[in-house]
């Protein structure tokens, strides 16, 4: 199978040729596709006019592209049993919030099943879920979850942030012989960027550094990263920012080595705060490096809350670059901040 | 059942053989069960012999086969070697699983065992994705789902039938009936009739599972209807559970007391063989002897194989 691998920095090179992030998950996967017959994809919806917000419209094998009943549970258990049958499955979710009514098959089934039989069957397997919010969708419809679905072993959690990373962490997935959680945020799906028309992989636990700088580390995955470059670049912030792109396998030794520079720590992480893919990284880096660190690592996500419908307490439930800049600028300036996850602002 | 007389003699000398390993097998862990050589919760399917055997016969090395908690059965009719088993149930290298699955966690892919479940339910959708497998590549072979009565109460039965009735999938839904949830008789735990259910969306046929040839017939009509690409079937076996839930004790629940010549598989096929002058006596006792054999050398197998050595696996 001619999965070609990329440059070894796997920073988007400047092709000139600008596509949205959802346009280079949709090249991906018809590319995927297109390379490997075993290759199909299946979900709820999957197969309408809709085409997945555009991410599975007009691919070049429909016949490959299967809708089901509303059973994410069975479906589930459907593409694991078709992937232990010889196909790769991928295996969509138009809300990551769906994939809970299959927490049995994911985390039961699709994550042990290598390891109860030591290896000697493989899942080639992706799960892809869509995280979406605002607009007040709520509490059922806005959770990211890519921390709790990281703490089971057995999934792989892939978090692009970048329309580069997209299609090349796409291909990687799908090209993987192992579980993999692929989740896309909806916000991101407007976004443009570099995107080379061939096809490419990029490695599965592998950093990217957005920005360069000698003052804070900060980690942020997927929109969090988006609203963190946005900060810096807007503020002139002389911050480290290091995309981990995957949240499992999780590149540590790169956050490490900016944190032994910097000296302090940031994670922006925009899921539920409590035992989450932040604290990991706090607790990593802490028993890593923890005479490197000046100041107390910090973690900025949601409130340890379900998310609320109105339009001003969403706005206020939510992280925004100035947020993230006025406490990168603090911690820049050597204060100790201490996030507060219990409160949800509500406006008197 | 008229169409017990047509047997050919292979035939029902298999299905002996089957279903007595799988017996003397049973009855050979529950001896040694206590003894504590075998650290994995097992569930015994003495009595139940006639599923596995009736219904194994018809499938190839190409079905793909998924079980739930209660594997020894239906593993061994499919074609698991007795020594894989055993070395397995010892927790040894040896074992199918290498030690890492236990009794509940069998896999045997040369024979179209792609591994079994401890959540009740969940393995009835991976039978239903062999099929979609099959189906999408144009190949000839089933998807089998094999479970309990009490599975047809969990949501992913009726979404896997659903699905596969839907898709007119090549797959084999199996419910080895045998009246009990651990204690729960099936009265308590189903308000629905499993065969009407199943009808809904597919053909579906009950059948004495104490009765290897019925079982045997039945499985024979599913299967080439399946085969001969009429989507999904549905074989409901009523089956009887000689013991406990788990473990090596015998059932002590009095209304599901053991009548033999009523309740044996082992015993009425026996009975036909010497009858129909298909097979004599003392033929009979051979094969059983045979068996101990078998049954000691696999053993002596997991007796002498290695424990795995603890080792982190690379992700
Ligand atoms: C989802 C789930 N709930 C509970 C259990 C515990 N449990 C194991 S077997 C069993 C009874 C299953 O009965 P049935 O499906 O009829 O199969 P049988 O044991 O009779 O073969 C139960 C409740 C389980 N393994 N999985």
């Amino acid at each position: 199978m001619p999965w070609s691998k990329f440059d070894s920095t796997y920073s988007a090179p400047l092709t000139g040729r600008q596509i949205s992030y959802c346009a280079a998950l949709r090249e991906g996967l018809d590319q995927a596709m297109g390379l490997d017959p075993r290759v199909f994809a299946i979900g709820l919806d999957a197969d309408d006019k809709f085409g997945v917000f555009g991410s599975m419209s007009n691919l070049t094998h429909p016949e490959r592209v299967l809708g089901t009943p509303i059973s994410e549970n069975a479906m589930t258990g459907v593409a694991l049993g078709a992937a232990l049958s010889g196909l790769r499955p991928v295996h969509v979710h138009l809300r990551v919030d769906f994939m809970l009514v299959a927490m049995d098959q994911i985390v039961n089934y699709v994550a042990k099943w290598e390891d109860m039989f030591d290896r000697q069957v493989r899942v080639p397997m992706v799960i892809r879920g869509i995280v979406g919010r605002g607009w007040g969708c709520g509490a059922q419809h806005s959770q990211t979850l890519h921390g709790w679905f990281a703490q089971i072993p057995g999934l792989k959690v892939v978090t692009p942030s970048t329309p580069y990373d997209a299609k090349g962490l796409l291909l990687a997935s799908i090209a993987d012989d192992s579980p993999v959680v692929f989740l896309e945020h909806r916000w991101l799906y407007k976004n443009m960027g570099d995107v080379p028309a061939e096809i490419y992989t990029l490695p599965l636990g592998k950093a990217h550094r957005l920005h360069q700088g000698d003052r804070l580390t900060v980690v942020a995955n997927s929109l969090a990263a988006m609203h963190a470059l946005t900060a810096i670049e807007q503020h002139g912030l002389d911050v480290d920012l290091i995309d981990p792109r995957t949240i499992k396998p999780l590149d540590i030794d790169t956050i490490v080595d900016s944190v032994r520079h910097t000296g302090r720590l940031l994670v922006v992480d925009y899921d539920f705060p409590f035992g989450g893919f932040a604290s990991e990284v706090v607790a990593q880096v802490t028993e890593r490096a923890f005479t490197s660190l000046r100041l107390p690592p910090q973690r900025l996500g949601f409130p340890d809350r379900g998310m609320p419908s109105s339009g001003v307490l969403e706005r206020a439930y939510y992280q925004t670059p100035e947020r993230l800049a006025a406490v990168m600028q603090r911690m820049i300036a050597g204060e100790s901040v201490h996030a507060d996850h219990q409160a949800l602002v509500v406006p008197s | 059942m008229p169409r017990n007389k047509t047997i050919q003699r292979d035939a029902a000398m298999w299905l002996l053989r089957t279903m007595r390993t799988i017996r003397q097998t049973s009855e050979r862990i529950a001896a040694l069960y206590p003894t504590n050589v075998m650290e994995t919760p097992v569930h015994l399917c003495i009595g139940q012999e006639a599923v596995a055997a009736g219904v194994c016969r018809h499938l190839t090395d190409a079905d793909k086969l998924f079980l739930g908690h209660r594997t020894h059965g239906p593993a061994l009719a499919k074609g698991l070697p007795l020594r894989s088993l055993m070395a397995e149930l010892y927790g040894r290298t040896t074992g199918c699983s290498h030690g890492y699955g236990g009794s509940m966690h069998l896999l045997d892919l040369a024979h179209g065992l792609p591994g079994s479940s401890a959540i009740v339910g969940g393995s009835i959708a991976l039978g239903v994705g062999a099929g979609l497998a099959a189906k999408m590549t144009a190949q000839n072979f089933l998807g089998v789902s094999w479970f309990g009565d009490a599975a047809t109460n969990a949501g992913v039965f009726y979404e896997s039938l659903n699905f596969a009735t839907l898709q007119k999938l090549p797959v084999l839904f199996v419910c080895e009936d045998n009246g009990y949830s651990n204690v729960m008789p099936r009265a308590a735990h189903s308000a629905h009739d499993i065969q009407s259910l199943a009808a809904q969306f597919m053909p579906a046929c009950t059948v004495d599972g104490t009765d290897v040839l019925a079982v045997y017939a039945a499985a024979q009509d599913a299967v080439d209807a399946i085969r001969t690409g009429g989507g999904p079937q549905f074989l409901h076996c009523r089956t009887k559970r000689w013991m406990k839930h788990q473990g090596h004790e015998r059932c002590d629940l009095p209304e599901n007391a053991v009548d033999v010549a009523r309740d044996c598989p082992i015993h009425k096929l026996e009975a036909f063989l010497r009858d129909s002058g298909l097979a004599s006596a003392a033929e009979l006792v051979a094969l059983a002897r045979q068996i101990e054999g078998s049954i000691d050398d696999a053993i002596r197998f997991a007796e002498s194989s290695p424990f795995p050595s603890p080792h982190l696996v690379e992700v």
